[in-house]
């Protein structure tokens, strides 16, 4: 699915100066299977773009088309097939269910589509050096490891685009490339694209483009 | 696990109430629609004249005997009767106009003669078999229904001559004639059968054809006077007939006038305690719904949470709405059950004060049970489904 910006403008950040290679009010176009990195300061919309792009705004002049159509078309059992099958994301605020254990919050996302076993889960939690927190509630994790299971959890979907808004903000260098090293496997075996939005942190890794706000 | 995360963490103090609230005007609501329909069936029947029927004449008063006072309806005195918002119907008791003599005629039977008085009622006014209730000149056989006075005087007869006293199945199968005659000596003899009795009219009832047959042939030919009307009034609203019986100086039979009053009291208490119930119903309805409010309100970050996952509306929409309509079932059903329990001792009570009223089901308070629960459904889901889609 091609996901293509034509002058977006977000009614929040109409006030703002956005410099001539911002994406706002330009047309850009995200081709399928892509690596993106999204590079801005604090306050130019990352959070604004993860919500427009996954319907959550809609208070935008321009259109946003996915594969020509525009979204703002889409009717609400629309926008629910897309959240299950064509985009995932990782919100800023993670957006993980306190009361419930690490295991509850990615069972709930993979009942949708059952995609993984618990152990395929687990191994992922392992990669990361979590697995131990498995039958622990999300409230009682660091900020970290929160992180780390939201990650884990965006993937347990089939997908198109999987965007992530400054995912790694409480995580080391080395958990950082580690989870990157997760997300591109599985991007790469669903012949998926990501966006990463970041403070201006590469994480030492090589995007196909880099997009600034 | 989505229950678990949408109904683990709730108060539920206020659900408790509501749900007590619910159960109460449930259990009332039944129990009174129950015993609405069971009064107002009470006596029906057991005459012949249909429920809340009275025959009413003029009060005969000394004037009236002097023949200075009016003791029979014209049409226009009928028809402001019939303008009366509790009366349903008013139509005359014709009277016979000729001579009329009842005997018996049974050879198993002693001879009893007595001169008698008919009267013939609208057949709308009667609970009778129709079929039953039918005469035509071809007819060998006349229907009758008798005053149960009647009987016991003819039983008082038997026993004077030494002969065992008949039952009311059995007066059925005993043969009666009529002799209708008139001044000029004209006669004639028609078999007679009883079909029925009657506490509430003196005379003997036979049908209207029969009637207007013995008028026609050998009633003297001055107009016939109406001195008695039978009139049906609503249900439960008995009292304002009455009243309306003595503003007109009217009367009636004062057994008649009883059990109307008692039918019509009862009747109003119940209704009063009925609109509670219905009162109780919908306010504890409500307190569930705005229970449910609160709920999707308070659990608004897991929704939102859910829909963004990828959940569909529906399906978080039919958690909550059958989440509710569970709870309302089982207070439904318990509150069933309580009728049930309300009931046995009710009936015991009506029993022992010796008020036979029938101990069957109501469909009527079944329906109304299944009503409520559907209104509540539907409010229910109407509410489950403006929440969600609020957060999505």
């Amino acid at each position: 699915m091609n996901i293509n910006f034509k002058s977006i403008m977000p009614k929040p950040l109409e006030s703002i100066q956005h410099s001539s290679e911002s994406i706002w009010g330009r047309e850009v176009l995200l081709e399928q299977g892509k690596k993106i990195m999204l590079n801005a300061s604090s306050g130019k919309g990352k959070s604004t773009f993860t919500n427009t792009i996954f319907g959550l705004r809609k208070d935008y002049t321009g259109q946003l088309l996915y594969d020509n159509r525009d979204t703002k078309t889409f009717s609400p059992e629309e926008w629910i097939t897309i959240r299950k099958e064509k985009i995932s994301v990782v919100f800023q605020d993670l957006q993980l269910f306190n009361n419930l254990s690490v295991k509850e919050n990615l069972q709930l996302k993979n009942n949708l589509c059952s995609v993984y076993s618990d152990s395929e889960m687990k191994s992922f939690l392992e990669m990361l050096e979590i697995d131990n927190k498995w039958e622990q509630k999300c409230g009682l994790l660091s900020m970290g490891q929160q992180q780390r299971v939201a990650i884990v959890r965006s993937l347990c979907q089939p997908f198109e685009w999987l965007v992530l808004d400054e995912p790694f903000s409480h995580l080391d260098k080395e958990n950082s490339q580690r989870s990157l090293k997760l997300i591109n496997e599985r991007c790469k075996q669903l012949n998926a694209g990501f966006v990463l939005t970041t403070l201006g942190d590469d994480y030492d890794f090589s995007y196909d483009h880099e997009l600034i706000l | 696990m989505l229950s678990k995360l949408l109904f683990k963490n709730q108060d539920k103090k206020q659900l408790i109430i509501a749900m007590i609230g619910s159960f109460m005007g449930i259990t009332f609501l039944i129990t009174s629609i129950h015993y609405l329909i069971k009064v107002n069936e009470f006596g029906e029947g057991a005459d012949i004249l249909g429920p809340n029927t009275i025959i009413v004449q003029k009060k005969v008063t000394t004037s009236s005997s002097l023949n200075l006072a009016k003791t029979d309806f014209s049409l226009q005195e009928i028809e402001l009767l019939k303008k009366e918002k509790f009366i349903i119907d008013v139509k005359p008791v014709i009277s016979n106009n000729f001579d009329v003599s009842f005997a018996t005629a049974d050879p198993l039977v002693p001879k009893f003669s007595s001169d008698v008085f008919i009267q013939t009622v609208d057949p709308d006014f009667m609970d009778v078999n129709t079929t039953e209730w039918n005469w035509s000149i071809k007819d060998t056989i006349v229907p009758m229904i008798l005053p149960r006075d009647f009987l016991v005087m003819l039983n008082t007869f038997m026993s004077a001559q030494g002969i065992p006293q008949i039952s009311d199945e059995l007066a059925k199968d005993i043969k009666f004639k009529f002799r209708i005659s008139n001044e000029t000596s004209e006669k004639e003899y028609i078999y007679c059968k009883i079909i029925g009795f009657t506490n509430e009219v003196a005379s003997i009832l036979v049908p209207e054809s029969f009637m207007k047959y013995g008028n026609d042939k050998y009633g003297n030919l001055t107009d016939q006077k109406i001195t008695q009307l039978m009139i049906s009034g609503t249900e439960s609203e008995f009292g304002l007939v009455e009243e309306m019986l003595k503003e007109r100086h009217l009367e009636s039979k004062n057994s008649q006038m009883v059990v109307g009053r008692l039918k019509s009291m009862v009747g109003t208490l119940i209704l009063v305690v009925l609109g509670i119930s219905i009162i109780a119903v919908f306010v504890s309805g409500l307190v569930l719904i705005q229970y449910a409010q609160l709920l999707m309100s308070r659990n608004s970050y897991e929704v939102r949470t859910l829909l963004r996952m990828g959940y569909s509306p529906k399906k978080i929409i039919n958690k909550f709405f059958f989440y509710f309509i569970k709870i309302f079932g089982w207070i439904s059903l318990i509150g069933f059950g309580m009728f049930f329990v309300f009931k046995y001792f009710l009936d015991s009570m009506f029993e022992e004060g010796g008020l036979y009223i029938g101990t069957d089901m109501t469909l009527f308070s079944i329906y109304a049970l299944l009503f409520a629960y559907l209104i509540f459904g539907i409010a229910s889901f109407m509410n489950a489904k403006k929440g969600i889609y609020k957060e999505f």
